[in-house]
């Protein structure tokens, strides 16, 4: 009778094990999802400052359109990917796929400021200096906040792939390591920040 | 019915004795039904699988079987228990997101979330504790709330989408204060403990669960007439469990009921306190009342933690007996005695004031002292709260509240005046901290050096929310450059001190270990030599002379009732020997700290003068000990 009891009480340890595995994998994924709403405050705020940039800078340089569409284009790709990824952080594809409207629109703006050079006047009225020093600090928020998010979703990939949680993640829903988020053209912190 | 915060926290301490107690009793009927019913499976006539004779039914006493019971129900419900306090150790945190919550973050642009941040942050203020986390239960329609966490420091407050859309203002301050009420006695840790201990009593009808689909789909797929017997066995056992389990639940219920019932009306009349407005948390009970949804959680998990809830979330068939919270309308006439009994209907108020300011109530009554409100607030306070947040500059607000800006701004307030160590400084976080937050310290500068010394405590704590969304190696980071900043004009001021000690309060737990006092203390006696550092430290602060110093001790000592203390020298109540006295004096009773704490406030307010480090050093060793204590109002007295 002993025996049978010893093991019940192995079962019940094992069995304890395993909830704490399962619950640790859903309180990390938790952790880079708020992480990442944390960035989508931000990226956010970004994607609503281009539009002001756009509309400041034609006044000036009304020719420069391919310039100007290529921008508004890429912020309408940019707000769609990230709609996407909201909706769903633990779907790498998606992330993958900010990521790289992310890129193209600090691509462009990074041309669009290179373009601007020409045009000191546009430069230095008091409109872009205002929507330039905004973006600066805006790319610093972003800037970090994927910092924090691609650390949670570190911690998140690390422990999933360690044992003895990998013996069981795909059968808890977690058979995916989460996807970083890189900008790909690495402009991001330079972009905008004009020097005058 | 004003009630002691300390009185508050001791009977919290009680209640947990009284869990402890009825918790073994319900472990004993469950040994005593298991026996039962193992005497009946076991001894179930039939055939012996190895001898093939007949067994008849076991004696009643069995001291051998009794022992196997009690061993198996112990491993199990114990196992259980641990189990679950175990994983809600996360704190307060790991319950919202069990509960489904999602945590708001104070950049958020909806305008409803914003305004229920903005009602969190003055109530934080007006409390002198740090803002906790705000998570949502977006799926939830129906009014509730909850406050969880082990302590105050890794408090959370959660609250339904229908408490966002449907209250006004007063209201949903109403139920905010009702919830700090709830963090601020003490009531959340054995919340906790509760869902732990009902937790393995559940196991075991989980058990006979499990014991009766394996027995049934056993049945199916056996047809010899040799299982038979043992099949049958299974599924009396499994069924018997689950009968016990059902059992063991209502119990479980009893025991919520008993514990939490009692404390429903206390935080009600403590938020009437803090409020000063019975309208308010009022309006939010009626509107419960008449909404169709009333206080629903319907999320599958809402059962374990039924008890934390601002109103009943689970509707069941159970009696009043086992219910977890007194009924709505015996709540709502307790707040308003006129109350005819027509609920209201649910509001479209909501966005309607979603914009306008406090309401208006101006209380003549003088704000009692400050000694006697720890853990408590009040409507000027609350007022003193919006005015402190409303005069600061917008750039420090906007930076205050999220990560990236609150981490330039706590270097922006260590930055000193004297610009050889200033230099000395800046240098070192453009080396040391990420890229640009030099840039950004720098901008913040000037604005913050223009801050009046009063709010910059406030402003720390203000912080700490957004400084809780660093991850780990940015917070690592962080905390290596904050040091770095205090240690580089080689002295550590007041300020500085007080500045960690938030920090190491507020912040740490939610990043690192932070281990707790071994001992419990019953009374001052046991602590007098920390006792004596802390009077020490206190008297000798605010500038004053050694025969005045002597003074302030003599009478602190005086008030705290210990015979033999002394002044110590400057050296033996420094920084260090306060940060470890503070760290002993953490463990002391809640009464004894009241005891305590007048006492330090008597030395303080000896030379009948408070200046603002006095105070800010008064309010840092009252956080320390877990009390916290409102900032002083202008012109407000400490004992």
């Amino acid at each position: 009778m002993t025996a049978w009891i010893v093991l019940a009480g192995l079962v019940v340890l094992l069995v304890a094990s395993v909830v704490g595995i399962f619950n640790k994998l859903v309180a990390y994924r938790n952790r880079y999802k708020n992480g990442f709403a944390q960035i989508e405050v931000q990226l956010k705020r970004r994607h609503d400052l281009i539009p002001n940039l756009v509309e400041t800078a034609k006044g000036y340089m009304a020719h420069e359109r391919e310039t100007l569409d290529a921008v508004v284009q890429a912020r309408n790709r940019a707000t769609e990917g990230l709609q996407q990824a909201a909706s769903d952080p633990t779907n790498a594809e998606a992330v993958k796929g900010l990521g790289s409207a992310e890129g193209a629109l600090s691509g462009a703006v990074g041309r669009l400021f290179a373009v601007m050079e020409s045009y000191p006047d546009l430069k230095a009225s008091d409109n872009m200096r205002q929507l330039s020093e905004e973006l600066t600090s805006t790319e610093n928020k972003v800037a970090f906040a994927r910092q924090a998010f691609n650390d949670a979703v570190t911690t998140y990939n690390t422990y999933r792939q360690s044992f003895p949680a990998v013996v069981l993640a795909g059968m808890f829903g977690h058979s995916q390591d989460a996807a970083l988020l890189e900008f790909d053209s690495e402009v991001i912190a330079e972009a905008p920040k004009v020097s005058f | 019915m004003a009630t002691d915060f300390f009185e508050n926290q001791d009977r919290a301490h009680k209640n947990t004795g009284r869990l402890v107690v009825l918790f073994a009793l319900a472990v004993c009927g469950i040994v005593a039904m298991l026996y039962g019913l193992a005497v009946v499976v076991l001894g179930y006539p039939g055939q012996d699988p190895y001898t093939g004779t007949m067994v008849g039914s076991l004696a009643w006493w069995n001291p051998e079987l009794l022992g196997q019971v009690t061993l198996a129900a112990l491993v199990i419900v114990g196992g259980g228990s641990l189990y679950k306090v175990a994983q809600l150790r996360g704190g307060g945190r790991t319950v919202a997101e069990h509960l489904g919550g999602r945590l708001l973050h104070v950049e958020t642009g909806d305008v409803l979330e914003r305004r229920l941040l903005n009602v969190v942050e003055e109530m934080a203020i007006a409390s002198g504790t740090a803002t906790p986390p705000v998570y949502l239960l977006d799926e939830e329609r129906g009014i509730n709330a909850f406050a969880a966490g082990f302590s105050p420091d890794d408090a959370v407050i959660a609250v339904t989408r229908g408490c966002l859309e449907q209250l006004s203002r007063d209201e949903l301050q109403g139920v905010v204060a009702h919830e700090f009420s709830h963090v601020l006695n003490g009531d959340m840790r054995l919340n906790i403990r509760l869902i732990g201990v009902v937790h393995g009593i559940l196991l075991i009808g989980i058990i006979g669960y499990f014991l009766l689909r394996s027995a049934a789909f056993s049945g199916r797929s056996r047809r010899s007439g040799d299982r038979g017997n043992s099949g049958a066995a299974l599924l009396v056992l499994g069924l018997g469990l689950v009968v016990v389990g059902f059992l063991g639940t209502l119990l479980g219920n009893l025991i919520k009921a008993s514990v939490s019932r009692q404390r429903e009306f206390l935080a009600d009349a403590s938020a009437v306190q803090f409020t000063r407005d019975p309208n308010g948390i009022a309006g939010a009970l009626k509107k419960i009342g008449g909404l169709a949804e009333g206080s629903r959680v319907e999320h599958p998990n809402a059962p374990e933690a039924s008890h934390m809830f601002f109103s009943r979330g689970i509707v069941s068939g159970i009696s009043s007996l086992f219910s977890t919270h007194p009924p709505l309308i015996e709540r709502i006439r307790r707040l308003d005695p006129a109350f005819e009994g027509g609920l209201a209907e649910g509001g479209a108020t909501a966005r309607g004031d979603a914009v306008g300011a406090i309401s208006g109530l101006v209380e003549a009554d003088a704000v009692g002292a400050a000694i006697d409100q720890i853990g408590v607030t009040s409507p000027a306070h609350l007022r003193y709260a919006a005015d402190l947040i409303a005069g600061l500059p917008a750039p420090v607000v906007r930076a205050a509240h999220e990560p990236y800006g609150s981490r330039a701004l706590l270097y922006a307030l260590l930055v000193n005046r004297d610009p050889r160590s200033q230099r000395t400084q800046l240098e070192h976080l453009a080396k040391h901290a990420d890229p640009a937050v030099e840039d950004e310290t720098r901008r913040l500068l000037p604005v913050v050096v223009g801050l009046e010394e009063a709010v910059r405590l406030p402003l720390v704590d203000m912080l700490i929310p957004a400084l809780r969304q660093l991850s780990p190696p940015q917070y690592d980071v962080f905390t290596a450059n904050v040091t770095a900043l205090i240690a580089a004009d080689r002295k550590i001021d007041l300020f500085e001190w007080t500045l960690q000690r938030i920090l190491l309060q507020h912040l740490a737990p939610g990043f690192e270990k932070v281990k707790a006092p071994r001992v419990r203390y019953a009374s001052v006696d046991r602590v007098a030599g920390q006792c004596q550092v802390v009077l020490s430290a206190l008297a000798r602060a605010g500038g004053r002379s050694e025969p005045q110093a002597v003074e302030a001790f003599a009478c602190g000592a005086d008030a705290l009732g210990v015979s033999g203390l002394a002044l110590l020298t400057r050296e033996r109540c420094g920084l260090a020997p306060l940060d470890e006295a503070l760290f002993a004096l953490s463990a002391l009773a809640p009464l004894e700290k009241k005891r305590l704490l007048r006492a330090c406030a008597v030395a303080v307010s000896a030379d009948r003068r408070v200046t603002v480090s006095e105070g800010e050093l008064l309010r840092a060793i009252a956080d320390s000990l877990g009390c916290p204590m409102p900032p002083l109002l202008p012109g407000q007295s400490l004992v």
